[in-house]
């Protein structure tokens, strides 16, 4: 009787063991897809967090998935499954781009995405006045026909290089917003020069600054500026 | 010996089950319903049309639109019938500003997953089984029978053409056997799917009787549901042509009609909501007080405004909690409330007289008298400082100035370490002998009393003895269709369709029996606003900013604001503040939620649902 208990939990581990030694055959998601999404403007599209975004949907698979566009305008998603894609920018704020290309991703697959930003935020200077900011920039339409109605202006303001929608302190930033509502072909030379104060800054403290012109495309997307550092003196 | 013994035994055995193997089993299993069981009586067919009004996506009292924010935890979300359903509080407008509630944000906008296609089946099994069944139904029986199962399907599939635009149109139960690609259906384009749903209403209009049990449909609920339909998609052509996010769903007519379609809509709005003249009208029981005239309207049974209605009970095990989630617990037996109507809300009825003309509060002897010169609507609608309920009074109070010198405005711009009151976070605390806070809020410490200084009145059931006012014990129905509804509905297609005069008569008889004055003229604004202010925490307005496609404007970056009373100390007065509510939350209504997204599980079930609507 014991033998055949120990024969039957000998065989028992055999069993075991050996039922665990299936591999996996398919690959991980070792496959990578990066780039640049290119201004027609010149350089990069700054974008922010929550808008700009590379949708890719696997040729096959039914569920789109996004990378979110980095603050620079650069994109990276290191944990992709190898196969072809279809891939196409959006959130805004750039003219929609309609033509989805086919792309085959692998490891280290680059690619770099062209588009033409709603508004091009030019000039842009910051200059500290004791702890009152003084913003000066212009803005323009690199094409004015049909171009979704401009809603509002703003400053953003925080404490790190990430600075955006979202990433502001919102009594520096939200609080200074300027209410525009108004087509660029309608608006005069003037207007199209702005001005914005942030003011009672934090003496002592380092701040990142950028201004954003918000439109009413389908995202409530913005434009941004380029950043700049500001140091307020103690 | 033994072995031949067991040899003609074992011999038998085999012979006796070959021989009876044979013979086809065919006695009708006793577990399962055949279709005779169901379709041949009024009582089958009332077993089984149960579950289809069960399920009809009514936006009740226990409906939670969403998941977010822990909203479900208890047991599921969406369309909800169980025995524990109590968190009421998670509701529609409580994301967009009618009231503030536990929704961190507006983040209802991408819905539940609504795919009612299992009852559609059940009513589509129904449709074609019912005129097999002539002989002992009657073939009238038979008529008034398929005229509510038109009806059914027509509510199924506008609970869809809201949130989707163009779903697959099924009117035949589909065979399972059949190959996938008949089963896997495309989408019809939403043009499509609201002209199906008016083409139903219309067969239940002409085959239902004028009257039915309390919570079945009859002709004029087919029509009072067509008015409302049909304004919807009258909205969705007029309006979405020119507010939408560009897709692919929006190009193939998914999502979205065209422009052109919008009159004939208004029109058919107009004329169903007409065919109710006369058959019912508003309640105006006790004309002579207004307020109770108007709270009696939501918990009177036999209203003659009452077109179709959700019951409830305890025996049944699908009691709400209406009573106790809307009511802090000071009123209750027990649980807690959670969402609560914002000061925006009650400045649609006109600015509240709070302050002196030199901008300095007004200064009130009573918390009570706060709610002089007020509407009675909307005194019924909100329970304002001072209002009492079970014997117990709404004592809100913010806090306590010492003393207060300023305006108001000065006051409420200051920061809140700069401002001289006395605040507490419960409320024993006493300042000079006086409790800081009233036991009904409002404080920052929790959101269980008021973050606005309101508390919800509408459908709360006032003759209730406070000790029986607990969870899933509340049964008074909700009015899923008014006919002050109707009548606003009527109005807005009539406006829209350039007859101000048919609007302003319709507007006036609301106005009327709320105790309101009356209007010399309407436009679309005040039938809009009107709307807003009779149908507040209905459901309504949720929908009504998505057909308007006001909502990403009305709901951009949007903060609301509650009224806070505080007691001045050295004057023994009160005053009210307009503050921002105190969890100071921001909504922003993202475009794409004008339309949900196609649930992903059925993407992958059936590909050709899509393209999914823009932006998803």
């Amino acid at each position: 009787m014991k033998k055949l208990i120990s024969i039957i939990l000998a065989g028992m581990a055999v069993l075991a063991i050996s039922a665990c030694t299936k591999t996996d055959n398919y690959d991980g998601p070792n496959a990578s897809f990066q780039g640049n999404i290119i201004s027609t403007a010149g350089g990069n599209l700054p974008t922010s967090s929550g808008s700009t975004q590379i949708k890719l949907q696997q040729i096959g698979w039914t569920t789109p998935q996004t990378i979110p566009s980095k603050f620079d305008g650069t994109f990276e998603d290191t944990k992709l499954f190898k196969g072809g894609y279809r891939v196409i920018p959006t959130g805004g704020a750039f003219w929609p781009v309609y033509d989805t290309i086919t792309v085959n991703i692998a490891q280290g697959t680059r690619h770099d995405f062209t588009v033409t930003p709603y508004i091009v935020i030019k000039n842009f200077t910051a200059t500290l006045t004791g702890t009152t900011l003084n913003i000066t920039y212009d803005i323009d339409a690199p094409i004015v026909a049909g171009l979704p109605t401009i809603k509002d202006t703003q400053p953003y303001v925080n404490t790190t290089k990430l600075v955006g929608t979202g990433a502001s302190i919102r009594d520096f930033s939200d609080v200074n917003a300027v209410t525009i509502n108004k087509d660029f072909i309608d608006m005069s030379a003037a207007e199209k020069s702005r001005t914005l104060t942030v003011p009672n800054l934090i003496p002592g403290r380092t701040f990142f600054v950028r201004v954003g012109v918000r439109l009413s495309d389908s995202y409530n997307s913005s434009n941004f500026s380029n950043i700049i550092e500001i140091d307020v003196p103690k | 010996m033994k072995s031949i013994h067991k040899l003609i035994i074992a011999l038998s055995l085999t012979a006796g089950v070959s021989v009876t193997s044979c013979q086809k089993l065919n006695v009708p299993p006793k577990n399962i319903f055949t279709s005779d069981v169901i379709f041949n009586s009024q009582a089958g067919i009332q077993s089984f049309l149960a579950t289809l009004y069960q399920d009809l996506p009514i936006e009740d009292f226990k409906y939670l639109p969403s998941s977010a924010d822990g909203a479900g935890s208890g047991g599921g979300y969406g369309f909800l019938h169980g025995g524990n359903d109590w968190t009421e509080f998670y509701n529609e407008a409580g994301a967009i500003g009618e009231e503030v509630g536990p929704w961190s944000g507006f983040n209802i906008g991408g819905g539940f997953g609504f795919w009612p296609y299992g009852d559609i089946r059940n009513v589509n099994i129904m449709i074609a089984e019912l005129p097999k069944h002539a002989t002992q139904l009657t073939q009238t029986g038979v008529d008034a029978l398929l005229g509510e199962a038109h009806f059914l399907r027509a509510y199924y599939y506008f609970g869809m053409a809201k949130r989707y635009g163009g779903v697959p149109i099924i009117t035949v139960p589909q065979d399972p056997g059949a190959s996938l690609s008949t089963l896997q259906v495309h989408r019809d384009k939403e043009q499509a799917v609201w002209d199906f749903i008016g083409a139903e209403l219309d067969l239940g209009y002409k085959m239902m009787p004028a009257t039915s049990d309390a919570g079945r449909a009859n002709k004029y609920v087919a029509a009072a549901l067509k008015s409302r339909a049909m304004l919807y998609a009258a909205c969705v052509a007029k309006y979405g042509s020119t507010n939408f996010v560009d897709g692919e769903a929006h190009t193939a007519g998914f999502a979205g009609i065209p422009a052109s379609a919008a009159t004939a809509y208004f029109q058919a709005a107009y004329d169903a909501a007409k065919l109710l003249d006369g058959v019912y009208s508003l309640y105006n029981a006790t004309p002579g007080d207004k307020v109770q005239n108007y709270v009696d309207l939501f918990l009177k049974p036999n209203s003659p405004e009452n077109i179709f209605i959700k019951q409830y009970s305890k025996a049944n095990n699908t009691a709400h909690s209406w009573d106790a989630t809307m009511s802090p617990r000071y009123f209750t037996a027990d649980a807690l409330s959670r969402s609560y109507p914002t000061l925006d809300l009650v400045q649609l009825w006109g600015n509240l007289q709070v302050t002196n003309s030199d901008g300095t509060p007004k200064r009130f002897d009573n918390r009570a008298d706060i709610q002089q010169g007020l509407e009675p609507r909307l005194l019924a609608t909100v329970y304002f400082p001072g209002a009492t309920l079970r014997g117990l009074t709404f004592d809100m109070q913010r806090g306590i100035y010492p003393s207060f010198s300023g305006t108001a405005a000065a006051e409420v711009a200051k920061q809140p370490n700069s401002r001289s009151y006395i605040l507490s976070g419960d409320t024993k605390t006493l300042y000079q002998g006086k409790q800081v806070i009233g036991f009904t809020g409002p404080w920052t410490g929790g959101d269980e009393l008021t973050r606005t200084g309101f508390y919800v009145r509408k459908y709360v059931d006032y003759n209730r003895v406070q000790a029986t006012v607990g969870l899933n014990s509340s049964v008074q129905p909700w009015i899923d269709l008014r006919y002050a509804e109707v009548l606003l509905n009527r109005a807005e297609a009539a406006v829209e369709l350039g007859n101000a005069g048919d609007a302003l008569a319709d507007i006036n008889q609301i106005r009327a029996r709320a105790g309101a004055t009356l209007y010399g003229s309407v436009d679309l604004t005040k039938v809009r606003n009107e709307r807003r202010m009779e149908l507040a925490f209905e459901n309504q307005y949720y929908w009504d900013i998505k057909r308007w496609r006001t909502a990403d404007q009305v709901l951009d970056r949007a903060h609301f604001k509650g009224l806070m009373p505080y007691y001045v100390y050295d004057e023994n007065k009160y005053i009210f503040l307009a503050e921002p509510e105190l969890f100071n939350r921001e909504y922003t209504f993202p475009k794409q939620s004008y339309y949900e997204p196609i649930p992903g599980g059925e993407i992958s079930k059936n590909p050709n649902l899509l393209p999914n609507n823009p932006g998803y």
